[in-house]
């Protein structure tokens, strides 16, 4: 008596403990109004939803080392979680993941994201920014002629080949290029015309596609945009390299400039030493100003405006090439020192484009180049369409149980059916109790555990009938019933719950969550199929107490 | 009382012969299958690749698409329908992709949705869903899959031995060996995706097939306890017979979630749901059919003295 008065306490505080464990809290989340994201609170049961139920994207990051292996690797590694935590926090989404993963990778997990590439732009982009004064000893013009000979000596570029091509090239770009700026004062296209000229005196791709840019800015030169790749792919080869001025670097401008109808883009030849670099920077802000267009207005911290303007002092007169990411923004002249203001200017980019540029210089550079590994994005409709679909999968499988179970074992069916209820309250309350993330092949593990779940009252239930047809008393064969079926249902049980642990060690992101579920599953499998609806017979057999027959 | 099949005494182990011929030729078409019609097709996860899923304002023209991706280089892309003809799902799984995702893995997915961009101003799309795997992840999340099968295996293996003797637990391990061919024969008949997903139904397939195996063999240690006169023949087959009421009615119960699953849950979750559903039969089967054989020819081969069979551990609760 006192025996059931205990279970029955203690399935009353399990039910409050989930029950509780489940109350509708409120939380910050996105949510769709009028057909865009916004955040809001809402009064939401606490169940973690994966990805893969309410949309977003998952990012695994990888150093990258093909371009050159990386020192310290693991202290590089804990820099740049950093650097993309404080990203993140930024960009504004709720509930971020950011983990590190072994020795040389990095998890993002943005809930409620709905565009992908922008987040993967922000998170990967390095933010390195420099400040370089363009080379204005032509040390480009003076080497041109020694590097087509190393390509043609190296047999990279097929002499004869090459020299044919170059007549061709020469004369159409003659055609072209005096033309293309025409528009401008006659003066400065004589000049164009002569220093293109004098680039072109050698018969190789570096003397015939690399132009002297117009406007005759210093270390300036233009690519048309289709040999691109080619002269790049030059400008990687080792002997190139070992060949070109020391000091000096090669950069391209990020963006192409349109002349006449063809895509060019400028080649800089840059002092290798940086007058001041992004680590000083303290503040970045997007700005709209006309007749510029975007810009993003940074602030220097004091020390760092003190060099910018003792550099900036030194180079009145010259052009200072701003570098991010090894790619050009501009090249504006220095008009007079500058202390700790500046400002990138974006060319034809968005003011989107402007705001997250400012957001990565805030957070700062990268320590390492990061690539990714791997990445998965879910529209957030069609997570909702999944849970909704799984909700539904769910329901139908209940009833079909709940039919089967009541039809074949009548009054017993409906404890068992009892059990089934409590089996569901507790599987989602351990759920959110363990802070457990819900995906879908969690919420398959769900439905399917429904089925799995009643075999231990199917086990039971059959058990007993065979002690009544033994010709047991009814007390009896309930007793008998439970305690032969018992071996079963923990063999059966464990045997599972091993492979759900294997899977929990060796799954990855929703594979991990049918796991969890199913675990979950299983130990409610034996608080709620087996105490319970034990503790209903009792009950049962205390009301009648005299019972010669049972309805199973 | 509403009972089916119950007191019966149905002689199942006289058919093993015939079922181990069905079986044996399912699981020789799975592989004739995958010999002569190609391997297996895995899911990006463990080859690398891009899976994108687009939702188009109207049914596009899958050769258009198909001409599209040619072009822009993502070759021999497999383009294929997704519930409606409004979506589609972009599997790029060619070497030349997978090694180009190897600088970044969401190089192929930027390509195709240009490409497409370009092409489909009077359809627009969207993307519902981008799944991209460089060329290392995939590599290791294979060896997990496969580290995983194998830990799963060994673990049951040595539960088993602990609870029953070693017999049993060679009978159910060869059962579950069984069912994962003929689970393989199936992914493969019906042209399923192996994805990190259906190696989880495997493993679930693989734990509940165990777990009716484990039924039967509960009884018969029982039955031996109780019957030590009896023919073991015929202590198998009473055995299937008592906890013949029991498996229908399991069944019943998890069939009714599978294809609950299977008929509503969506397509992304429909290929665990084919797997669990067909695990149910071939575990069914297994139990019966190929556990219980193995148990009686491995006691003809080295049959136990009668004393030992009295002393057969007895259930540990």
């Amino acid at each position: 008596m006192t025996n059931l008065k205990y279970r029955l306490l203690t399935i009353a505080l399990l039910v409050l403990a989930s029950a509780w464990a489940l109350f509708p809290r409120k939380v910050v989340e996105r949510v769709k109004r009028n057909g865009t994201f916004v955040f809001d609170t809402v009064q939401r049961v606490p169940l973690k939803r994966g990805l893969d139920l309410q949309g977003g994207m998952h990012l695994t990051l990888e150093v990258d080392e093909s371009k050159g292996t990386i020192a310290n690797k693991a202290e590089a590694l804990d820099r740049a979680l950093k650097v993309v935590r404080t990203r993140i926090d930024e960009f504004g989404v709720s509930e971020p993941v950011v983990q590190k993963v072994g020795n040389d990778r990095i998890i993002v997990e943005l809930p409620g994201i709905d565009d992908p590439a922008r987040a993967t732009a922000v998170v990967q982009k390095s933010a390195y920014l420099q400040f370089q004064i363009t080379d204005k000893t032509q040390a480009f013009e003076k080497n041109v002629a020694r590097l087509d000979g190393i390509l043609k000596e190296k047999g990279i570029v097929a002499a004869t080949r090459a020299d044919t091509a170059n007549a061709a090239a020469k004369a159409a770009a003659k055609a072209a290029l005096p033309n293309l700026f025409a528009a401008g004062d006659t003066t400065k296209a004589k000049r164009d015309s002569a220093a293109t000229d004098s680039t072109k005196a050698g018969t190789g791709p570096f003397s015939t596609k690399v132009a002297k840019a117009p406007g005759g800015d210093p270390g300036r030169y233009m690519v048309a945009e289709s040999d691109r790749d080619e002269i790049d792919s030059y400008l990687q080869n080792p002997d190139i390299k070992a060949a070109l001025p020391p000091g000096k670097q090669l950069k391209w401008a990020a963006d192409t400039v349109s002349a006449g109808g063809k895509a060019y883009r400028d080649l800089y030849v840059l002092d290798a030493r940086a007058i001041i670099t992004g680590e000083f920077l303290t503040d970045a802000k997007p700005n709209t100003v006309p007749g510029e267009g975007t810009i993003v207005e940074f602030q220097l911290n004091n020390e760092g405006g003190r060099r910018f303007k003792s550099e900036t002092g030194k180079h009145v007169r010259d052009f200072m090439a701003i570098v991010l990411d090894d790619r050009v923004m501009s090249a504006p002249v220095i008009q007079g020192a500058i202390g700790t203001r500046g400002q990138i200017t974006m060319g034809g980019s968005g003011l989107q484009a402007a705001q997250d540029l400012a957001l990565v210089l805030r957070a700062g550079a990268l320590p390492v180049p990061l690539k990714v590994a791997e990445t998965r994005s879910i529209g957030a409709s069609l997570g909702q369409d999944s849970i909704q679909k799984g909700i539904t999968a769910g329901l139908v499988a209940i009833a079909l149980v709940v039919l089967i179970m009541l039809v074949y074992y009548r009054f017993s069916g409906l404890m068992a059916v009892g059990g089934m209820v409590l089996y569901v309250l507790y599987t989602l309350a351990a759920l959110a109790g363990f802070n457990a993330t819900l995906t879908l092949p969690g919420l398959a593990g769900f439905v399917l555990g429904i089925g799995i779940a009643v075999d231990a009252n199917v086990l039971i239930f059959e058990r007993i009938r065979e002690e009544l047809d033994h010709g047991k008393s009814v007390r009896t064969s309930i007793d008998e019933g439970f305690k032969h079926a018992m071996s079963a249902i923990v063999d059966s049980n464990v045997s599972t719950a091993l492979t759900a642990l294997v899977l929990y060690q060796y799954g990855t992101g929703p594979v991990k969550g049918f796991a969890v579920t199913l675990l979950a599953g299983l130990a409610a499998t034996m608080v709620a199929c087996v105490f319970s609806v034990r503790t209903f017979y009792l009950v049962w057999l205390n009301r009648n107490r005299g019972a010669e027959s049972v309805s199973i | 009382m509403l009972r089916i099949l119950h007191g019966t005494n149905y002689d199942f182990i006289k058919y093993w012969r015939t079922a181990a011929v069905l079986t044996i030729a399912f699981i020789l078409l799975g592989i004739g299958s995958a010999i002569f019609k190609g391997g297996f097709p895995y899911s990006i996860e463990f080859t690398g690749g891009t899976l994108m899923q687009l939702e188009f304002a109207t049914a596009p023209e899958v050769s258009q698409l198909r001409t599209t991706l040619d072009a822009a280089g993502i070759k021999n892309a497999e383009i294929t329908s997704f519930g409606s003809n409004r979506e589609y799902t972009i599997r790029a799984q060619g070497a030349a992709q997978v090694a180009m995702q190897a600088a970044g893995s969401e190089k192929v997915a930027t390509q195709i949705e240009a490409a497409l961009r370009a092409v489909s101003a009077g359809n627009p799309f969207k993307v519902v869903r981008v799944e991209t795997v460089g060329p290392r992840v995939g590599s290791e999340l294979r060896r997990g899959a496969v580290i995983a099968i194998l830990i799963s295996f060994i673990v049951t293996l040595a539960y088993l031995a602990w609870r029953f003797e070693w017999r049993f637990g060679l009978a159910a391990v060869l059962a579950t060996a069984h069912d994962i061919l003929t689970t393989i024969a199936f992914i493969k008949l019906l042209h399923l995706e192996i994805s990190l997903t259906v190696i989880a139904a495997i493993l679930t397939v693989i734990g509940y097939s165990l777990n009716d195996t484990i039924i039967i063999f509960d009884r018969v240690r029982e039955n031996l306890h109780k019957n030590r006169k009896m023919r073991f023949y015929d202590l198998l087959n009473r055995s299937v017979n008592e906890t013949l009421p029991r498996s229908i009615l399991t069944h019943a119960t998890t069939l009714a979630a599978t294809l609950s699953l299977l008929l509503l849950a969506g397509e992304v979750i429909r290929p665990f749901a084919w797997v669990m559903s067909f695990g149910i039969f071939t575990g069914t089967f297994s139990s019966i059919y190929v556990a219980s054989p193995i148990l009686m020819w491995v006691e003809e081969k080295y049959p136990r003295a009668n004393e030992a069979r009295g002393a057969a551990p007895r259930p540990r609760p």
